[in-house]
This record gives C-alpha cells, structure tokens and sequence, in this order.
C-alpha cells in the first residue's frame, strides 16, 4: 500500500438529509483542518458552497450538473487540477479530500471514477462513503427513492440526522427505522450527528486507507464486527430480511483461492450481474501468496485491480468478500467461487 | 468422454438459473451429462472428450459447440436462456495476479 497517497472520502445521502451541515461541522474541527472539498449541487444555482465556512482555495464546486451523469471527466479532471494546484503550491497541503455529492446522485458512478482514472494516478485512494439519512422523512425516502437505497447500501459508515427534529421517533419507531437501514447494508455502523455534530474520527476513516498509520486498515474497512460470525454458517452469512432487493452477505472461506480462480470468478460476476453488484470488497487468501493477502473491490461493473497487503492484518486467514447486491442469490456467488476454483485446480493437475 | 460433470456443476447452473431470473431446471441423464429443461431450448452440457483441448461442450438444440471452462458454459447456456443478455467481458486489470516481490 502506497503510504503517500491521499483519501478521497465520498459523503452522500438524500436531498435535505444534513450532508452540508455536517460536513461545515467537520470543517471547523482540528483534523478537518487540511481537507480539500468537492461539492457537487443538482442546479444551476449552487448554495453549499456559500455555506461552508472554509478556506476558499480548497472548495471547488461543480456546477456542470449532477455529478453521477459526468463523472468520468469532471471528476477526474477536477481531482486532476486539485492535485496540482497542491504541487505548486497554489492551495493549502490537503491530506484529505471529500466530496460532497448532490442528493440526487447515484454514487455508483462516482466510486468508479474513483477506483480507476484516480487510481491509475496512484495519488488518490478511497477512503469511504459516508451516507447522512434524515431521521423524520427515512422511512418515506428510503420507500420512495431507489437512489436513496443505494446511498444507504453503499456507505461505509451512516448517519443518523435530524434525531432531534423527530420527536416522534418513539423507542419503537428508532429500532425500526435501524432495521430498515439493515435491510440495506448491515455492514455499516449507524452514527448519530447531532445538529451536523459528530466526531470526524468516527466519519472518514473508514476506508481500506486509514490515514491515521498511513496503512491499510482492513477489519474496519469489512466491518468484520458487523458480519459477525454467530450464525453458525460456514460460508456466508446474510444480513437482510428476504423481502429486501438490495442484500448484504459475506463470503468465508477456509482454503486458499489460485489468483486465476479469482480472476475468473470477480469476471464472472461482473458479466452476469455487474449491474447489481453495488458493492464488493473483501481480502483474499492467495494460494501463490500465502503471506500477502490481496484486497479486492468493486462498484457494479468496475473491479479496482487487487492489491497487496505486506502482512495479513491479524490471525485470521480466511478470505473475507462482502457483497451488497440487488436480487443477486448468495448461494449463486458462493457455487461460483467454488466450481471455479475447484475447475482451476482440476486444470492444474492436469485434469 | 471424460468423467461426467459433478455435482457442483450442476449446482451451479441451477442457481445460475436463478440468479439470471429465467424458467429452467438442470438434471443429469443416464449417461451422466446436464441437460435443462422447462425452458425455449435444448441445452445439454458434457465433458469434453479428452483429446480436445476444451473441457466441456454445450449442445444448445442440436447445435454442439465447445467451451474452454466453466465460464464459457455459463455464457453459451446465459446466451441461449436469456434474449436480453449481452455479453459484458470485463477484463478485471493488467494487474499482477500475485504481489511482485
């Protein structure tokens, strides 16, 4: 893992679901204080700019329209003049970015961007999606709107706003209102921001890239305490009641994958399903590298190429691979795996 | 012929199935191949005869066509079951498929 290498974190999350004021919270907090930001308003007229009470030279506001529908060039070319401005000196040394999306954009697409013309830079690493959820209209919202699911599904970490507007959020309506975000991504950790206040350790380090050791952190990044292993399966364990589209679930596995098996198996997916994978990360046992564990993951269609880790992060050597997915079957991803593996193997004895 | 498909394979075809939403189910024959039935069209799966260098081959309505792995099975059979479905080939990266050292 590169240790020069710059987070990105993504917040998102639905119109009027607090992403602004959070993040204006955030920026007035001493760890906050070298961060870059993209803010990115559905509309001609931008007002979140105006609204974040931070050094100018590091917000950059795209106004070109929502960002998911032009990322690939606006994105890219706007982390691209960001860096540069750094080099030469002409804004401060950020050592974060965030970019705040429009509420009404897919961050599939952005994620994307992300893991591939940033990565190919090597400068730029994700470093976490934050999802905000209105506490008083979630339930309405999440009903309603497909693009809020995926908000929520995606997120590494979630955040509960407005807590203090909804009074009816009676002791039963709260556990619900958590189980329905679990229906969606069970792997997240739910936090709590009181008027936009939160600590910004709990919010943005939550990416494979822990800024903190400058190293990759993966047990947080898999929220390995959240797929926990108390269900007594052996392979996987799913985490969203039956009726829910979008699932998550965890792949375990004991014996090492050959790195072609999964190769062909991370292509396989993305040919049959890639539109519904909304998420995949995970940390493989190599057979040809027993030692230095590969970490994998994906948005949809677009898998980041593996990387390495030095050293495994603890005693457990299992290969760990969530997934969040729409109507992708878990016992489908987990035969796959395995006929493919097990077809590699047959190969490589010369079967 | 090679020694018949497993059980996984056919496993792993049902859930295909399942997973790609189309009406079908696999069952093994008295000479061991896959065949799916209930569906538009005649699918059969065998292992390749040894001699090739294919490992399976897929009959899809009398129409016999090699596959090179059970990747390509999934795609002639996906093909065949499901008009909506092209082909999306990803290569994954010119990555290194293990750590440089």
């Amino acid at each position: 893992m590169n240790t020069d290498v710059i987070p990105v974190s993504v917040l998102t999350g639905f119109l009027g679901s607090g992403k602004t004021t959070m993040l204006r919270h955030l920026l007035g907090q001493t760890e906050f204080a070298r961060t870059a930001v993209i803010i990115n308003e559905f509309g001609e007229i931008g007002l979140d700019h105006d609204l974040l009470a931070a050094s100018q030279d590091s917000i950059i506001e795209l106004q070109t329209g929502c960002l998911c529908c032009k990322v690939r060039t606006d994105l890219a070319e706007t982390l691209a003049d960001l860096l540069r401005r750094r080099d030469e000196g002409r804004c401060m040394p950020f050592e974060r970015i965030v970019i705040e999306t429009s509420g009404l954009a897919d961050p599939a697409p952005i994620l994307q961007t992300l893991m591939t013309d940033i990565a190919v830079a090597g400068r730029l690493v994700l470093g976490g999606v934050v999802t905000t959820v209105d506490a008083v209209n979630a339930a309405a919202t999440l009903a309603r709107e497909g693009i809020s699911q995926k908000q929520v599904a995606v997120a590494d970490r979630i955040v509960l706003t407005k807590l203090d507007l909804s009074d009816d959020l009676t002791d039963s309506a709260r556990p619900a209102l958590l189980r329905r975000l679990e229906t969606f991504n069970a792997g997240a950790p739910v936090l709590i921001a009181d008027h936009g206040r939160i600590d910004p350790r709990l919010v943005f380090d939550a990416g494979l890239y822990d800024p903190a050791t400058k190293s990759a952190d993966v047990t947080a990044w898999l929220a390995e305490e959240s797929h926990g292993h108390a269900h007594g399966h052996t392979n996987g364990h799913a985490h969203a009641r039956h009726d829910a589209e979008i699932k998550a679930y965890a792949l375990l596995r004991q014996e090492p994958i050959r790195a072609v098996a999964l190769m062909l198996f991370l292509e396989a997916l993305a040919e049959h399903c890639g539109d519904d994978i909304l998420r995949l990360k995970g940390i493989v046992n190599i057979l040809e590298s027993p030692d230095r564990p590969a970490v994998i993951h994906g948005v949809q269609h677009v898998f980041h190429p593996p990387s390495f880790l030095d050293r495994w992060p603890s005693d457990d050597r299992r290969s760990r691979i969530v997934l969040i997915t729409r109507r992708v079957p878990q016992r489908w991803v987990e035969v796959l795996l395995e006929a493919i593996d097990a077809e590699v193997a047959d190969v490589a004895v010369g079967g | 012929m090679s020694a018949a498909p497993d059980d996984s394979v056919l496993e792993l075809l049902a859930q295909s199935l399942l997973a790609w939403r189309v009406a079908g189910h696999v069952e093994r024959t008295s000479d061991g191949a896959l065949v799916i039935g209930g569906c538009a069209k005649n699918i059969r799966i065998d292992r390749a005869p040894p001699d090739l260098m294919f490992r399976w081959m897929v009959t899809v309505d009398g129409r016999q066509r090699p596959a090179i792995s059970l990747v390509a099975v999934l795609r002639q059979v996906r093909a065949a079951l499901d008009p909506g479905y092209t082909a999306n080939r990803v290569r994954i990266a010119a990555a290194p498929l293990v750590p440089s050292q």
